[in-house]
């Protein structure tokens, strides 16, 4: 043993002195502690960073709308200047009303497809034979635009409210059915064949073990297709539409009030954000077993 | 072995493994040929061999999750047409359902069985204090160790009281000491319960340690090398694994296992 160690320090004696170098530079502060690999960063910390980059951004926004010359200054108004078009339009011109009536829009909209989709992706992803059938009619339809459905569905239902729920429901439906699909197919085999194992039937196998292993990722995917949502409600409400927040964006678009357009998308923003956590609570409280999982 | 066989001769198999042969790919890979051999009443059988060799195939169509391509596998007399309780079958992944707790995992196949809820409770409990799980009742199998989560998987199986119980690699994803503690728990389970049991294993002591019955496969195409009687057990199973290692003939057992992997790995 000793004889291989002194064998090794001959053969490397220029390295060994770099050898002893190297537990000196491992104290110093590593290198760009902000892009460590495979480094968790602590819950308060999160927090502290979101706040952070939040404010960041209010202030490069800042910068910007005082950057402008005073003439165009009123078409990249400053951040405070919208929350406060946001209050006014909220206290003087029952704007929550219209606020209301999108969230209603998405949200209405979204149960529907939710309807439609959870069980046929589901479906699909239970049985190939049917996934065969189904799924590239439905997969190709993705690609179709939802914008481009506008002049169908206002010929098929008119100006109302109806056309609008359709366009948010087509926009988001095809995605929707290929997420679930995808979720359903990602469920452990074994947990299926454990169940058959057990003799459970089919419908038992396809609601209560499918259904349920699934249901967290399915949510996932709720969650993240109601924020596509988001994304045609304006174009739902540009086109022949009185109230919701995207109408009183046209309106204001055609007199060039950017602050009262700058505020909607405020609201649209903030709608969002607590869509979100609405979800994220709604699984936090129904899949307790999936809070903290280990494996 | 011929012991065994005139003492059962009398008595029906509990499996009968009759010339079963499976194919994949549209016949261009055969994993099973031609194997028959026949199971008696609360005997533990170990399928051995190398991978590859079809001993999970042969598992998975008795428990009837696979059709045979050739030949027909019947248990208590009926040929198996698809998988049934009275066949538990125990899995290498954890099968425990992760959205319920450790008791409504147990309870779960009892369910399917259409148990009554108090009953159901009633016998969930006792086998969880028999696989030792009782502490971790209400907990759901992500704060579970593997281990815990294979017992949850055994509890559940065994509460539906099968007749048949296959096990498929039960513990190979857990490391060597929890290993050991199931393979010692297996045994009390396979005292109290007298099952029939079919155990597919890789681990050539496991085999010995659990097994009445090796059958030994070889591979490309899967066919029975050998099928021996662990004598030098004489029917005893033991508590505590190093009693078996005591045992005249345990050496003997291990090194012919060992003899005839070597020979299907070289090959």
């Amino acid at each position: 043993m000793s004889e291989q160690n002194s064998i090794t320090s001959v053969q490397t004696g220029a390295t060994m002195v770099k050898e002893m170098e190297r537990p000196a530079s491992s104290r110093k502060v590593p290198k760009l502690p902000y892009l460590r690999l495979l480094t968790p960063t602590s819950s308060r910390e999160t927090l502290i960073l979101g706040v952070i980059g939040a404010f960041l951004f209010f202030l490069l926004w800042e910068a910007a709308h005082y950057a402008t010359d005073e003439e165009s200054r009123r078409f990249l108004p400053s951040p405070q200047h919208v929350v406060a078009t946001l209050i006014t339009l909220i206290v003087e011109r029952n704007f929550l009303s219209d606020v209301l009536i999108s969230a209603y829009r998405i949200f209405a909209s979204f149960f529907a497809a939710c309807l439609v989709a959870v069980p046929l992706g589901i479906f699909m992803g239970c049985f190939s034979r049917m996934r065969a059938l189904i799924n590239p009619t439905i997969s190709g339809a993705r690609y179709l635009p939802a914008a481009s459905f506008i002049p169908l569905l206002l010929v098929w239902f008119g100006p109302t409210d109806t056309q609008k729920l359709a366009l948010l429901f087509l926009g988001v439906i095809f995605f929707l059915v290929a997420l679930i699909l995808d979720n359903t197919e990602s469920v452990q085999k074994e947990l299926i064949e454990a169940a058959m194992t057990m003799g459970a039937s089919r419908w038992e196998i396809v609601v209560n073990v499918v259904g349920r292993a699934a249901a967290p990722a399915i949510m996932d995917s709720m969650r993240n297709m109601i924020a596509v949502g988001y994304t045609y409600l304006v174009i739902a409400e540009i086109v022949a539409a009185q109230d919701g927040i995207g109408a009183v964006m046209m309106r204001a678009g055609r007199f060039l009030k950017v602050d009262v357009i700058m505020a909607g998308i405020l609201a649209i923003g903030i709608l969002g954000v607590l869509t979100d956590i609405l979800f994220r609570l709604v699984a936090h409280f129904l899949f307790p077993w999936n809070r903290r999982r280990k494996q | 072995m011929n012991q065994a066989e005139s003492g059962n001769r009398t008595k029906s198999p509990v499996i009968d493994v009759r010339k079963v042969t499976r194919e994949y790919l549209a016949g261009t890979f055969t994993a099973v040929s031609d194997v028959s051999f026949e199971v008696q009443e609360g005997q533990v059988t170990a399928l051995v061999g190398p991978s590859g060799c079809g001993k999970t195939t042969v598992l998975r169509m008795i428990a009837g999750l696979e059709p045979p391509t050739d030949g027909e596998i019947v248990v208590y007399g009926n040929s198996v047409h698809g998988p049934g309780p009275e066949r538990g079958m125990i899995f290498q992944a954890y099968t425990s359902f992760p959205w319920l707790t450790a008791l409504k995992n147990v309870e779960y196949g009892m369910k399917i069985l259409k148990v009554p809820p108090v009953e159901r409770r009633k016998r969930a409990m006792q086998l969880l204090e028999e696989v030792r799980l009782s502490p971790a009742a209400h907990q759901y199998p992500a704060e579970l160790s593997g281990g815990m989560k294979q017992r949850v998987a055994i509890a559940r199986t065994l509460a539906q009281n099968p007749r048949v119980l296959l096990m498929d690699e039960p513990f190979g994803a857990l490391d060597a000491q929890v290993r050991w503690e199931m393979q010692e728990m297996m045994i009390e389970i396979f005292q109290a319960e007298n099952k029939t049991v079919v155990l597919v294993t890789h681990d050539i002591q496991e085999a010995i340690y659990l097994a009445d019955r090796i059958i030994f496969f070889t591979r490309n195409p899967g066919r029975i090398k050998q099928d021996i009687i662990l004598d030098f057990k004489a029917g005893r199973r033991f508590r505590k694994k190093e009693e078996l290692l005591e045992q005249d003939g345990y050496i003997r057992a291990e090194q012919q296992l060992f003899a005839w992997m070597r020979e299907e790995i070289q090959n």
